[in-house]
């Protein structure tokens, strides 16, 4: 059956390869790459002039081939900052690529032209060279991108702008015209660019920011009837920036000369009304954070048991507990609406390599209908048993990978559960203890042994 | 008329009767109850002030194989060869530990998930020795009943609740055999007073199955196995050996040894060594005084007698013929370091520097005596007379429990857990016994008319008295409580993995170097690295880091801890060569240097010192080397110039000399020895720093 659909999906997709509309050109294109976290987030607002007669709808955003695998997440704007729909495409022809069809909101006339801003993030794409450095030296990386946007269209101008974290820049390629003030290069503007250009620029410079990947995220969610959702994460850390070479001296460390690029403690935003924080790993507790309330949010700072440098890594696990009127309710048919972030923050700029959420639903849920902001791999039911359960929790898991921020989002769960459910555990106690109680009772009112015992021979 | 109110009198008081009896059981049951809640509750001082963890050094071990049997079954526990200990030599760790700790547990977890109650193993494990001590409290009061009165057994149970001399061993996280020993060694001691009682065969084998267990819990059985002889042995000389003790005895010594020996651990040793020689002599002497009767009973006086003579000159000497074969041939083993060091405190000191070195192997100071044990260091004299007075065959076995293991405490400071629960039990019996004289005293408000007129005076003075002697005694008992629970909030309760100081202003400062570096080992060196430490930190990196380690707490191999001691005390080069030899990959040290933590490895390392010199191989390691010319053991610059130079002193101070420890002192100042290091400025040749922890109380280099 899944087969079938999914067989049937790809040819839909093999029908729908899209022919590129000579039509539409890019009239002004200007792109800024930030290359000051450990991500490379590209924004490019492009201004489409439709050169053609006939009014067109479609408009085609293209990632070229070696980088498109780390495409975290793409967004599409409009000059109001409102999202614009777009759907995964082939183009004829290039089939290497990834594409994707963007269905503008009204379709643009002849000589008309329009603005829409392309937000890409991109992951491992920086690249610490040298790849392995000493606890003082500073890390360097170098990012290797494209000076023109990568379009199936031609543009008329174009420049970019690339942001880095520090003055520091070890080398970059000058192309003409291209400029450095303090922590920018600016490529360009160039003019009348072909389609599917490609000038390859390379960066050079210190990048001290956290270079923190999560390499596996189990998030687990926990609803209970009571009012309580209970969340837990199981979090996998590792530091994917230039590898330590040579000792650690904590000396150093602790008279803070270098070690920048080392990190000692992040921060995670939870929500406001999380209570009952725990913050371990597999030996116990990690003293060593610090939760501060805001009147938005909980904001918490962890401090990973050590410091984490090049190529180390660990572990811990952080739960946490939230009210369940704020994220479950009931809706005019009588189902039960679970609206929750499918992944929540670890840290700023955070990127995460696996994700797998599991939501524990209560005992005796029917009719489950699970929604996600965006496509997720949903892996087979689970049935857990939980404290006292005699009847199983359905287990919904959904898995995904390569995330970062932007991926905060919620998913939405619907159900049927009967109220009464709820009474059934405690009842289950209940009965058990009365039925202990009789059997104490009756046990000791009966006398078991053959012979009298004096006791009764006195009565 | 008269007829029926006589009638209802009658009802009345049988009814009243009734009430006093079940008023009495809800009482004893709400004592108890109490008691045994108290002492759960008392132990969990460290769960509250820190976090449920293990603690310690054993604990660590018992919780992983724990955690294995959990997981994997009983059979591939039984069967496990654990590769990550005493590299390159493995452990076998079914054939080599008492399971009944683990099995205990496993099946306390197992229950709990049948039931659909989702707790962790860890939980489990850090709260059964509150567990047991709780039903140690129900058993001492059971004991206690059957050798005195139940007002005795509610007094013994309420003081074993709280006894510091046993609470030292069984908080929430000391997860160790002692926790339930205990609990087992009473329950069997409790089915052979029973045994003794009544002399059925059913009591006799409750009692092998009580010791069954206790022999699969802890190596302290033998102190059981010895001492339930002991008491058959004295009820034979003093005449009151019965067919009851008879059938008890031979029926606990049968199937409970037949039980011992499906220990693997144990083994032949019930047969074999002497250890446990007293236990088979015992017993072969009831069969022969039994036999003796028997014949005595068929035979005339003058006949028995020539037999006798004859049948005692041929057994004795061919049974110290057969001894001495089998000793020879090593049949019977000889007897151990442990058990000569019982016998003779000094023994360990003199010729086995390994179990010399072990904190608690030493022997007891006297304070200790009343730091752990408070009033009942008074009591236990006065229990024991009330015992002398009233002799019966319970009573001689309380004594000889009581005589013989206040020796053992003197020689072991760990043995003072065996102590804990009879001095509590004579004491029980000492309150309970001068309580309930005088508080008949006090209470006898209505004395009969005749003694009023005659004693009027001394009627009034003795209420008095009694009611001041009521006083002391409430005094003592409160003094006690109080002074248990100090004792086990102060003393007792911290988890030694996490350690907390004071700062300046007030506020608690942890330190929690230790699960941070075996955490960084366990996430950042690759999974086969191989570890050397000194022995203490063994099971603790196996358990926490899942790290193959050259030695551990489990100290079998006196060779191969030997070997570590000489890396240790050698010189960089020479360690090398030994660290080569041993396949180590990384080393492991514990620094208090800075931080002012004392019991680091720069104070043990005399200890390495002895043990690495103490075999063949380390004949050049000589402990005087380490001293400085005057004698003494210092780091500063008067060290000895082998001290300063070895691998350890490198390794702990490696760029220490540049770190300001306390104001107005120079860098490089050791806050435990309290002295500027000698050797500051050097650098390692074959290690490299691989990680320190924050406070520098964990030290790890990279071969």
């Amino acid at each position: 059956m899944w087969k079938s659909i999914l067989l049937l999906l790809c040819i839909t997709y093999v029908h729908g390869a899209e022919k590129v509309n000579k039509q539409i050109i890019n009239k002004n294109v200007e792109r800024s790459i930030d290359l000051t976290s450990q991500l490379v987030k590209i924004s490019s607002v492009i201004t489409i002039e439709n050169a053609g007669k006939e009014s067109v709808q479609n408009y085609l955003i293209v990632v070229e081939s070696p980088v498109n695998g780390n495409l975290s997440i793409i967004t599409v704007k409009d000059a109001l900052k409102e999202d614009v729909k777009f759907k995964p495409a082939e183009i004829e022809g290039r089939k290497d690529l990834t594409a994707y069809n963007v269905i503008l909101k009204q379709p643009l006339d002849s000589g008309r032209a329009t603005v829409i801003t392309v937000e890409t993030i991109f992951t491992k794409s920086l690249v610490p060279h040298p790849t392995s450095i000493l606890q003082k030296e500073k890390q360097l990386v170098r990012y290797f991108g494209n000076a023109y946007l990568y379009s199936p269209y031609n543009t008329k101008k174009q420049t970019t702008n690339v942001a880095l974290s520090s003055r520091s820049i070890e080398n970059y390629t000058k192309l003409k015209p291209s400029s450095q003030s303090d922590s920018t290069i600016t490529y360009g503007p160039f003019q009348d660019i072909q389609s599917y250009s490609n000038e390859e620029i390379v960066v050079h410079y210190e990048n001290n920011a956290p270079f923190l990947t999560v390499s596996r995220l189990e998030r687990n969610i926990e609803i209970s009837h009571w009012g309580n959702i209970a969340i837990e994460e199981n979090i996998e850390i590792h530091h994917t920036g230039a590898k330590l070479k040579g000792p650690f001296s904590r000396y150093d460390y602790q008279r803070d000369s270098g070690s920048a690029h080392s990190i000692k403690s992040y921060r995670t935003i939870l929500p406001a009304a999380a209570h009952s924080i725990y913050y371990r790993d597999s030996n116990g507790n990690i003293s060593t954070s610090n939760v501060k309330t805001r009147n938005e949010w909980t904001e918490l700072e962890l401090k990973p048991r050590f410091p984490l440098f090049g190529g180390w890594q660990s572990s811990y696990t952080l739960g946490y507990s939230v009210p369940s009127y704020q994220y479950l309710y009931k809706n005019k048919l009588g189902e039960y609406v679970l609206n929750m972030r499918l992944i929540d923050h670890v840290f700023d700029d955070m990127h995460v390599e696996e994700l797998e959420t599991s939501i524990v639903l209560p005992v005796g849920v029917s009719n489950i209908r699970v929604k996600t902001p965006y496509e997720t791999k949903r892996l087979d039911d689970g049935v857990t048993y939980k404290y006292l359960d005699s009847i199983g929790r359905t287990i919904i898991k959904l898995r995904k990978n390569n995330l970062v921020e932007q991926h905060i989002q919620d998913f939405e769960i619907k159900y049927e559960w009967k109220f009464t459910l709820l009474f059934h555990e405690p009842l289950l106690l209940t009965l058990a203890m009365f039925v202990l109680f009789v059997f104490a009772i009756i046990y000791v009112r009966l006398d078991f042994s053959l012979k009298k015992t004096e006791h009764q021979k006195k009565e | 008329m008269h007829n029926t109110s006589k009638k209802n009198e009658k009802i009345v008081t049988h009814v009243h009767h009734e009430n006093v009896g079940k008023q009495e059981t809800l009482l004893t049951l709400s004592i108890l109850t109490l008691a045994a809640i108290l002492s759960f509750a008392t132990r969990l001082f460290s769960v509250l002030r820190f976090e449920s963890v293990i603690h310690e050094f054993d604990p660590y071990f018992n919780y992983r194989t724990t955690k294995y049997l959990a997981e994997q079954g009983f059979y591939s526990f039984h069967n496990w060869f654990d590769d990550r200990a005493w590299y390159p030599l493995g452990r076998i760790i079914g054939g080599t530990i008492y399971p009944g700790l683990m099995v205990t547990s496993a099946a306390f977890y197992h229950l709990a998930w049948l039931l659909n109650i989702t707790i962790d193993i860890r939980n489990v494990c850090v709260f059964l020795a509150p567990l047991f001590s709780s039903f140690t409290t129900i058993i001492t009061y059971m004991l206690t009943k059957e050798v005195k009165n139940e007002g005795a057994g509610l007094v013994a149970a309420a003081m074993v609740a709280i006894v510091p001399g046993y609470i030292s061993r069984s908080v929430a996280g000391s997860y160790d055999n002692e926790g339930i020993a205990i609990f087992c060694m009473l329950f069997t001691y409790y089915t052979w007073i029973k045994a003794v009682k009544t002399g059925t065969i059913f009591w006799g084998t409750m009692s092998a199955l009580a010791y069954f267990y206790m022999v699969s819990s802890w190596g302290g059985y033998v102190f059981l196995i010895n001492l339930i002889p002991l008491h058959v042995l004295t009820l034979m000389a003093t005449g009151r050996f019965s067919h009851r003790i008879y059938v008890a005895y031979s029926t606990l010594y049968c199937v409970g040894t037949i039980l011992s020996m499906q220990i693997s651990f144990v083994g032949f040793q019930p047969v074999q060594s002497s250890e446990h020689i007293l236990a088979l002599g015992v017993f072969g002497l009831c069969q022969i005084v039994a036999f003796v009767d028997y014949i005595r009973s068929k035979l005339s006086r003058d006949d028995f007698e020539t037999l006798y003579s004859f049948l005692v000159y041929t057994v004795g000497i061919l049974v110290v013929f057969a001894g001495g074969i089998l000793t020879l041939s090593g049949k019977i083993s000889p007897w151990t370091g442990r058990f000569y060091s019982l016998l003779d405190p000094s023994y360990a000191k003199n010729h086995i520097p390994i179990i010399a070195s072990v904190s608690e192997h030493q022997p007891t100071s006297w304070s200790s005596f009343y730091f752990d044990l408070q009033i009942l260091v008074f009591l236990f004299p006065a229990g024991l007379y009330f015992c002398f007075k009233n002799l019966t065959d319970s009573n001689i076995f309380i004594i000889l429990y009581g005589v013989t293991s206040i020796y053992f405490a003197g020689v072991m400071v760990r043995l003072m857990l065996v102590l804990a629960p009879i001095m509590c039990i004579l004491s029980g019996i000492a309150v309970s016994h001068l309580l309930s004289k005088f508080m008949k005293n006090v209470e006898s408000s209505k004395p009969s008319e005749q003694k009023k007129n005659k004693k009027h005076e001394s009627q009034m003075l003795r209420k008095e008295v009694s009611f001041t002697f009521v006083a002391i005694v409430t005094f003592l008992l409160i003094s006690y409580s109080f002074h248990c629970t100090w004792v086990t909030s102060e003393a007792y309760s911290s988890p030694s993995i996490v350690l907390s100081a004071r700062s300046h202003d007030g506020g608690r400062i942890i330190f929690d170097d230790f699960r941070e570096a075996y955490y960084w080992l366990k996430m950042n060196t690759p999974e086969d690295a191989r570890i050397m430490s000194w022995w203490d930190y063994g099971y603790q990196i196996t358990a926490m880091a899942n790290r193959t380690i050259l030695v551990d707490n489990n100290t079998w191999n006196n060779t191969h801890i030997s070997r570590v001691g000489q890396a240790m005390a050698s010189s960089e080069e020479k360690a090398y060569e030994i660290m080569k030899e041993l396949d180590v990959d990384y080393v492991l040290v514990i620094f208090g240097g800075l931080t002012g933590y004392s019991s680091d490895d720069i104070n043990k390392f005399l200890w390495m010192v002895r043990i690495g010199g103490s075999t063949d191989r380390g004949a050049h390691i000589k402990e005087w080397d380490y001293y400085s010319p005057s004698g003494e053991f210092r780091v500063d610059k008067d060290g000895s110039p082998t001290l300063l130079n070895c691998l350890m002193y490198k390794m702990c101070y490696y760029r220490f000399g540049q770190v300001y420890t306390e104001g107005g002192k120079p860098p490089g100042y050791d806050r435990v020895r309290g002295a500027e290091i000698g050797n500051k400025d050097f650098e390692l040749d074959v290690l490299e720093e691989a990680y320190t922890t924050e406070h520098w109380l964990v030290r790890i280099y990279k071969v």
